[in-house]
């Protein structure tokens, strides 16, 4: 939380200058002059502009993927114009053996990444709230940088690191790396929940006969589930959807799908990649909405609340 | 409940992250002054020297390349973004929640596949192409909008305007409309109320905003490398082709050091006024 006081001084000052202006104009104008100045309105009060302005971001941030979902649905080769509708490349995709077990290899770095991160990620936002300040301080101060830390640098930092200790790249080590930024972003979704839990239910538990572990096991971990799992499907997305990480971890073996979509962009666009891109989509997006769903569950939380804390309030 | 429990519960995360992040991140360091044995595996020592070609020419272009374009998507972001928030938290009324999930939605869509419709739309062969000689515009293509650095930024401008929507949407939405309201009542046009009381109250959210866009856009490389072509490129672009075309590592880790460096105050300022201001909201 913001210290309030500071919060509010801009808004006071902004008070008092105000009275002043205002004062001086229903002095010297006519007495219509201060009723003027209340309905002189613009842009930011009537919110004509603003309208144009998000209806134009919605339409930048929808056209070029709905582009692609109605495209892979054409009947020729073309991107530029719509010839009927095939399920070609569909069909075109089910037959890519190499693009299929791509997304297999996809799909169970995505879990093993999820499975993982979610126990120490959830551990850690514990941690991060219950521990004391002295500790807390710096392992925060850790939690938070590889969500900042340009993630090429961390990439190329994972691969050196492999390459050193002698790892030969493969999904395990794509693994280990996704897991890399999956404990922060778990951990400060987590750690949003945990702050919102009464201390004293834990001590209530241990009143009543549970140990330490006890409380946490029958009275702590219930409460988190939903974001437990919330968290875990997000992580699910972001590692099966992760380019940059598993593009610099990928070894000689079969890549995961976002790296062996990029090397088909790379040689030219083809509408098997819109079907694969609409496949994803679905995918992901359906994840997401559930996990908003969950996340939504036994909390009485505006909608727009569990967005912002399941996005982690921005910080990744 | 004891606190060596919570303690306890610290040991295997940070654990983790010491081990598989700041270490690895020291070895991007260790290498950059290192050299190469005869199989091309990095060999620790001192050689300063591996800096030396980042000053030349050809790399400062592509610094202050990837600099100036870091930047304008910072810019487009805020201008397309804070009316957004805006109008979101002070006109969305009961859609307040869906107009934020639709925002932050395509975020969701694979990074790599959301490149991949821009460059389906922007393509030589793509769809605004191909709409602009139906309607008859000459020439093959009608205009060239791929491989340029608009087609990079609006690309960039794509990938994180999320970043910047979500904190403003969380320090705007702190702001009471009370606050707003007594702006008012003491006779303070919109004008004045919007840049005397809600802009200098949203600026813990700007700044995390700025720095959400601006770290990631300027060191990323797959937006370059299919929107722009070789002269576009950016760090990031550089770094891949030691990395993945089987340059001299020593030479890819200082690139790399220098992305560390330079992003380091934005990621130092994001730190103290985001996370210290109140722009995230997590308690």
């Amino acid at each position: 939380m913001s210290e309030p006081g500071e919060n509010v001084r801009p808004a006071v000052n902004a008070v008092t200058d105000r009275q002043e202006a205002t004062v001086r104009v229903a002095g010297h104008d006519r007495p219509g002059g201060a009723r003027r100045l209340l309905r002189r309105r613009n842009a930011l009060d009537r919110p004509r502009f603003l309208y144009v302005v998000m209806a134009f971001v919605l339409v930048f941030l929808f056209a070029p993927i709905l582009l692609v979902v109605v495209f892979s649905f054409n009947a020729t080769h073309s991107l530029a114009t719509f010839s009927g509708t095939s399920l070609r490349w569909y069909k075109q995709l089910m037959h890519d053996s190499a693009l299929l077990s791509s997304l297999v290899v996809s799909l169970e770095i995505a879990a093993a990444t999820t499975v993982v991160s979610a126990v120490l990620g959830t551990l850690l936002a514990l941690g991060l709230v219950r521990a004391g300040k002295r500790w807390t301080r710096p392992a925060q101060t850790l939690a938070v940088w590889p969500l900042l830390n340009p993630e090429i640098a961390t990439a190329v930092g994972l691969l050196l690191f492999f390459t050193q200790f002698g790892l030969t790249l493969s999904p395990t080590t794509i693994t280990i790396a996704h897991i890399t930024w999956a404990i922060p972003y778990v951990a400060l979704i987590l750690r949003s929940r945990i702050v919102g839990l009464d201390p004293e239910i834990e001590d209530a538990a241990r009143d009543l006969g549970a140990t330490d572990l006890g409380a946490l096991r029958l009275v702590v971990l219930p409460l988190l589930w939903p974001a437990i799992i919330a968290s875990g499907l997000l992580i699910f997305v972001m590692s099966f959807d992760d380019f940059v990480t598993s593009y610099f971890t990928t070894g000689a073996g079969v890549p995961p799908l976002p790296v062996a979509i990029y090397s088909m962009i790379k040689h030219g666009v083809s509408p098997e990649i819109n079907a694969v891109g609409t496949v994803m989509m679905f995918l992901s997006v359906g994840s997401v909405l559930l996990a908003l769903a969950v996340f939504r569950m036994r909390s009485a939380g505006a909608k727009e609340k569990a967005v912002v804390d399941l996005t982690g309030g921005g910080v990744a | 409940m004891r606190r060596w429990v919570w303690r306890l519960c610290l040991i295997p995360g940070v654990v983790w992250l010491i081990a598989l992040f700041v270490v690895p991140v020291g070895f991007v360091v260790a290498v950059s002054f290192g050299t190469v044995n005869i199989v091309g595996a990095p060999v620790y020592g001192w050689h300063p020297s591996n800096y030396a070609p980042i000053f030349q020419s050809t790399y400062t272009t592509v610094l202050l390349r990837s600099l100036a374009f870091a930047l304008a998507t910072t810019i487009i972001c805020i201008l397309l973004g804070y009316p957004v928030a805006y109008f979101i938290v002070r006109f969305g009324g009961r859609y307040r929640g869906l107009l934020l999930g639709l925002v932050i939605l395509p975020w969701f869509v694979d990074y790599l596949v959301r490149i991949y419709a821009w460059v389906s739309l922007l393509g030589d062969q793509g769809f605004l192409n191909g709409l602009l000689h139906t309607l008859g515009v000459p020439g093959s293509p009608p205009l060239r909008l791929i491989n340029t650095p608009y087609a990079v930024i609006g690309g960039l401008t794509y990938d994180y305007l999320p970043f910047m929507i979500l904190p403003l949407f969380a320090v705007l939405g702190q702001i009471g409309d009370a606050v707003i309201e007594a702006g008012k009542d003491l006779y303070g046009t919109p004008t004045q109320t919007f840049f005397r009381v809600t802009l200098p109250m949203s600026l813990p959210g700007l700044m995390a905003g700025c720095a959400l866009v601006f770290l990631p856009s300027a060191g990323d490389f797959a937006t370059a490398q299919l929107l722009g072509g070789p002269s576009s490129y950016m760090l990031g672009n550089l770094i891949d082709g030691v990395f993945e075309g089987g340059g001299f590592w020593p030479f890819g880790a200082a690139l790399t050091t220098l992305v560390l460096a330079v992003l380091f105050v934005p990621m130092l300022l994001y730190v103290r006024y985001a996370l210290r201001g109140g722009a995230v909201i997590s308690g």
